[in-house]
């Protein structure tokens, strides 16, 4: 029997998801498998929908803050920095110093706080139990300094068109402070435990490589495009908010494996932690918040601002029309573009890798379901 | 930023088409293309062989016009690309004609596959040419609901969308700045 006639025979669908555990979260993907290749994996998506850009149409600007922690839960800093800059940005708002830091400081937080998250997860979808424990702990202490600060574990609600809601205290650095020390640390342990396992490497070297040119066809953004050694980062090409008055490095891998994206993930966690300690040191005395108008008026034209999220570019457009409420607000969310590419790169390889690199590619669902 | 803007020249790689520079510090994008309906493959495999990644693919809804081709849907094509070794952001939109349909660009940029069909969940646009037009975000019961599409009375004309001609003076004196004091709160 020819292997064509073979693979024709022994076709058959699996559906993987939407309660599976290495999809993290609701999503579904229909496999077309032959024994334990995958053919054709097809992302069914929109479990989570909840029409965030409509309720955007429907309310005045500032009434659609909450929503921005509720697509990307995992990392929600950043979304509430891309809406307050945009709406500031519209409307020529201009915020202090001190809040520009603020934001930069509690945003790399949240990102190392995604990350260590992202670890675990992945770690655990490849088979070990043991690193979520560590990643958990460490991810535990961020949120208790963020929800000191911010009243909120998860859903942030914490900027505020023209600054932040409120100003960061003397306890809020010192433990800032212990924590990188203490990650610092813990970075070693990781590196032992997980970064140079063999099993682990077998896992993720060579597995679900993203050419360049793939890359671009679909639009990936973040540490899944840098792991193709593309050093394309918002918050340098693009620079918003205090990014350019910090020195930091943007980490890129060789070729686009799983283990390369896994590795520009664990470097940029560093450099996060790089930026937190010069934002901590330069950090400004004064207001946290400026004077606006009650009733901002978002003034006929469209307008775009794009951030850096956990997950890559995080781009809100805007069309106003000379009332409080955005007449269309559209919502470019990175884990969308990000996993678009799944057919192509899915296409033939074995389930196992297939678990591996959904992991690796970082899904939040909630984000790309919006 | 600006010099960068000047240096590449953008504008003359997309010399064909209507284009218009923007005030990147304003709208968050250097180049604004208006689009026919023809040309939107075009558009596309020029950003495509220039090096530009897209960014997205959406739509919005206004009131339709009476233009010399024919009546206009109402709705707009909006498709934004970036680049990734330097800032760059262009954004085209395309009128979108009565048939509701728009060739689909999904076979230059296969990303756009998904935006593509989120498009047509939210606002009805037809991609011709599409290998796969079937609801994304929303459920298969809801092919012919369309939530992005506002209601006659919600709906506003193109111009009153659009940043007016004289934009740069009359945004800057709108700017908040001298809201008056009973308007703002302390900080």
């Amino acid at each position: 029997m020819l292997e064509s006639d073979f693979q024709e025979k022994n076709r058959f669908f699996l559906n993987m998801g939407p309660q599976h555990p290495s999809t993290h979260g609701v999503l579904l993907i229909v496999l077309e498998m032959s024994g334990e290749y995958v053919l054709d994996p097809q992302p069914v998506l929109g479990f989570v929908h909840r029409m965030h850009e409509k309720m955007a149409e429907s309310r005045p600007c500032v009434g659609f803050m909450p929503n921005t922690a509720r697509m990307d839960y995992v990392c929600a800093l950043p979304y509430n920095h891309g809406y307050v800059s945009l709406i500031e940005r519209k409307t020529g708002i201009e915020v202090p110093k001190r809040a520009e830091y603020i934001r930069v400081i509690t945003s790399e937080l949240n990102r190392v706080a995604s990350h260590l998250l992202w670890l675990g997860a992945y770690l655990l979808d490849l088979g070990a139990f043991t690193p979520i424990l560590y990643g958990f702990d460490d991810r535990e202490h961020i949120l208790d300094i963020l929800e000191d600060i911010t009243g909120s574990r998860l859903t942030y609600c914490y900027y505020r068109f023209g600054g932040v809601s409120r100003d960061i205290d003397d306890k809020f650095v010192a433990s800032t402070r212990a924590f990188i020390k203490r990650l610092r640390e813990r970075f070693v342990i990781y590196e032992k435990l997980v970064t140079k396992n063999i099993i682990f490497i077998k896992r993720t070297e060579n597995i679900g490589i993203v050419s360049p040119d793939m890359a671009l066809r679909y639009g990936m953004t973040g540490p899944n495009l840098r792991g193709s050694g593309i050093a394309y980062d918002v918050r340098k090409n693009e620079p918003y908010s205090v990014y350019p008055e910090i020195d930091f490095e943007v980490p890129v891998g060789a070729q686009g494996d799983c283990l390369d994206r896994y590795m520009v993930r664990i470097r940029e966690m560093e450099q996060s932690l790089r930026i937190i300690e010069q934002a901590l040191d330069q950090l400004p005395e004064g207001p946290v918040r400026a004077k606006v108008p009650k009733n901002i008026k978002l003034s006929p034209g469209d307008c775009n601002f794009a951030v850096e999220a956990a997950r890559g570019e995080l781009s809100y457009y805007l069309v106003g029309d000379g009332t409080s409420t955005p007449y269309r607000l559209k919502v470019r969310v990175p884990s969308y573009s990000n996993l678009s590419c799944l057919p192509e790169l899915g296409r033939g390889i074995l389930l196992p890798d297939l678990v591996s690199i959904l992991g690796s590619f970082d899904l939040v669902i909630p984000e790309m379901d919006r | 930023m600006a010099q960068e803007t000047k240096i590449f020249k953008e504008d003359i790689l997309f010399h064909e088409f209507n284009t218009t520079e923007t005030d990147y510090n304003q709208r968050g994008y250097h180049l604004e293309v208006a689009l026919e309906v023809n040309q939107v493959r075009k558009f596309a495999q020029k950003a495509y062989d220039a090096g530009f990644y897209l960014v997205f693919v959406t739509g919005f809804h206004v009131l339709s016009e009476e233009t010399e081709e024919g009546t206009t849907s109402g709705l707009n094509g909006v498709y934004t690309f970036a680049r990734y070794d330097r800032l760059y952001r262009i954004k085209g939109h395309v009128s979108v004609p009565e048939d509701m349909s728009l060739p689909s660009i999904c076979d230059i940029y296969q990303g756009a596959n998904w935006h593509e069909r989120e498009t047509r969940d939210l606002y009805g646009i037809n991609f011709e040419g599409h290998p796969n037009l079937k609801p994304l975000l929303l459920s298969d019961e809801d092919r012919d609901f369309h939530p992005l599409l506002k209601e006659e009375k919600n709906l506003k004309s193109l111009e009153t969308v659009s940043w007016p001609p004289e934009a740069l003076e009359s945004v800057d004196a709108d700017a908040g700045a001298k809201a008056p004091s009973a308007d703002s709160i302390d900080s």
